[in-house]
């Protein structure tokens, strides 16, 4: 098995709009591997989060490749893509990103619907998963009657549905307070001891210092990286 | 969790929208199925009469339009047209059988009646009338009436009662049996007495004809126009040219119903837009968590079909109702006077119901592609970037 499982090789991402050209990303090579808990940091809008879209197969690079266990995603198809995502990527954004319409348990059997899980174990699985992140008694509530932190569990455990070897998580905490920011890192620390790799887009010092390797994004380049 | 769940789920979340596009479609497919099933029962009932008729050739004054052939079909009031002396020369054709009628109108209690001239023996012979109670005409001026069954239920008129036709009163003698048709709801007097009655001479409006032999239906109609100056349609013309008329009213209609159907369907394409602009991070997110483009086109397709499952059924529904609750309404009108008593309100024709709501069904998902495919084609980080 391959010890690196991502790898980008002189990602460039050029968006276009109407008048303006905007270069997120000049170059960026870097590896993460397998089982580890790393951090992208960086100030803001200086390519972060692309990095991460296109890591997570959510969009592709104008130039360079992305290797998912040693497989070039930028050749994939769409369709293949999706596939990528639903079994191999579990995403986690600032924002939760809950379907409201869904209670928690349905938002995160939606995520095992897509990989094609029966009904009878999108169920059990949904209620395990929501119990590993402490929701156990929040299965039929909405997002709505949740607090942020609460929210934002009920998305960590999205995110495990099918059971992904990546986590992706984009300002995971950015958008709690200290409580609940500590309850959803304590949840993140679980899954990295599991065994799950771990990559967190964040401007937080503190959660960088927790990592085991940190890239630095700045003006759309690799700026530096180490390992604490 | 599974597809339809989570349609379902999308679908009654905005209840109000909901309603009012389901409404949209609905309403179109009620009309259309109303429309269409007036149209076929008008058409039913049409070609029923003209069975009835038992006439293979109708002799009518040169010049008559459509609506007066129809009108030969469904015993409204005709001019009169043809002297009796046609009728007699006619009659003595070899190898066929002649019956003049002279058909007028009446009131009473302010409702409309056929009254219809004839000559007694030669039209019982003709239709193969029984008589039901009472008596029928036993001489050629005999001042007495002979009814429908058709009228004496509506009018609820037995045997000895008397009826007022033109200011003068005649006892009815005889109820007819009841035959299914137009020959229910008309009142018959003997020709003589009708003709003097409405004072139109020696005149009769038209004349129905049965051949001995049906293979040389034309060499009887070269003889009949070679006898006297008058047009000469066969049943199978007669039908043909009432149910072009029929068949023509009821394509406009369906048209009007059509229209109906094609703003439903903009309804739909509209509330489908706004649910993908509304949904767009929504989308995003489903992308994110594994969902292909061909899912979210699924998505999104199955609920445009969902209107039209739903409004199609109702439609249906709604449409059948509708059509029973028209009959007697469009009775009323004179065109159609003659479906009163029929069974128009209860002919329910499966096709129509199963064709309405796959139409319906139809309709939905064509209006449903577009949004569909929009939705599908967003790109993953657009969609989940959307505010």
């Amino acid at each position: 098995m391959n010890d690196i499982i991502v790898k980008t090789e002189d990602l460039v991402k050029t968006y276009n709009s109407s008048k303006v050209k905007t270069l997120a990303l000049r170059g960026v090579s870097l590896e993460i591997p397998r089982g580890t808990f790393s951090c992208i940091i960086g100030p803001s809008g200086h390519g972060k989060s692309t990095l991460m879209h296109l890591i997570g197969g959510l969009d592709r690079p104008t130039e360079g490749s992305v290797f998912i266990d040693g497989t070039d995603i930028s050749a994939l198809s769409s369709g293949d893509l999706a596939a990528l995502r639903a079994r191999k990527i579990g995403f986690v954004f600032q924002f939760f990103n809950l379907l409201q319409n869904l209670t928690a348990a349905e938002n995160v059997q939606t995520a095992m619907m897509f990989a094609g899980t029966s009904e009878k174990a999108q169920r059990e699985r949904a209620g395990q998963l929501l119990s590993l992140v402490g929701l156990g008694d929040k299965t039929k509530s909405k997002p709505s009657e949740m607090s942020g932190g609460q929210q934002q569990r009920v998305a960590i455990a999205r995110a495990l549905a099918n059971d992904p070897e990546i986590l992706l998580m984009d300002e995971p905490t950015g958008n709690l307070d200290s409580e609940s920011e500590a309850e959803v890192l304590n949840a993140i620390f679980k899954l990295h001891k599991e065994g799950k790799t771990v990559v967190i887009v964040t401007h937080n010092n503190e959660i960088a210092k927790m990592a085991e390797v940190v890239f630095e994004i700045k003006d759309g380049k690799l700026d530096g990286q180490w390992k604490n | 969790m599974n597809i339809p769940k989570l349609v379902l789920k999308n679908i009654t979340r905005r209840k109000g929208r909901f309603v009012f596009t389901l409404l949209g479609i609905t309403i179109g497919i009620a009309s259309f199925v109303t429309l269409l099933s007036l149209g076929g029962s008008l058409k039913n009932e049409i070609k029923k009469q003209a069975s009835e008729l038992g006439a293979n050739l109708v002799v009518t004054p040169k010049g008559w339009c459509a609506y007066e052939q129809v009108s030969v079909l469904t015993g409204e009031q005709l001019p009169e047209a043809i002297p009796f002396d046609v009728v007699k020369k006619i009659a003595a054709i070899k190898g066929l059988t002649a019956v003049p009628y002279l058909t007028e109108r009446t009131a009473y209690r302010n409702n409309p009646v056929s009254v219809i001239g004839i000559l007694p023996e030669e039209m019982k012979r003709f239709k193969n009338w029984e008589i039901e109670q009472g008596k029928y005409f036993v001489a050629q001026d005999e001042k007495t009436l002979v009814i429908g069954s058709g009228i004496a239920r509506q009018f609820k008129l037995k045997v000895g009662d008397e009826l007022t036709v033109r200011g003068e009163r005649f006892p009815i003698a005889g109820i007819l049996r009841e035959t299914g048709g137009k020959d229910d709801i008309a009142v018959y007097l003997p020709l003589k007495v009708a003709q003097k009655l409405y004072g139109v001479g020696e005149m009769v409006s038209f004349i129905a004809i049965k051949v001995d032999d049906i293979s040389r239906i034309d060499s009887y109609i070269l003889r009949i126009q070679e006898t006297a100056n008058v047009a000469v349609v066969s049943d199978k013309q007669l039908l043909k040219s009432v149910l072009s008329i029929v068949g023509t009213v009821s394509i406009t209609l369906q048209l009007i119903a059509a229209v109906a159907i094609l703003a439903a369907a903009f309804g739909i394409i509209n509330t489908m837009m706004t649910a993908v602009s509304e949904r767009k991070r929504e989308i995003g997110i489903l992308q994110a968590i594994g969902a292909r483009q061909s899912t979210i086109f699924k998505v999104f397709l199955i609920e445009s079909g969902f209107y039209g499952i739903l409004g199609g059924i109702i439609g249906v529904g709604i449409g059948l109702v509708f059509s029973s609750l028209a009959g007697p309404y469009i009775s009323q009108n004179e065109f159609t006077a003659f479906l009163k008593g029929s069974e128009i309100s209860q002919t329910f024709d499966f096709r129509l119901v199963l064709g309405s709501s796959f139409f319906s069904l139809f309709v939905s998902l064509i209006s449903g592609l577009y949004p569909a495919w929009r939705a599908s084609k967003l790109s993953p980080v657009e969609a989940i970037s959307y505010e």
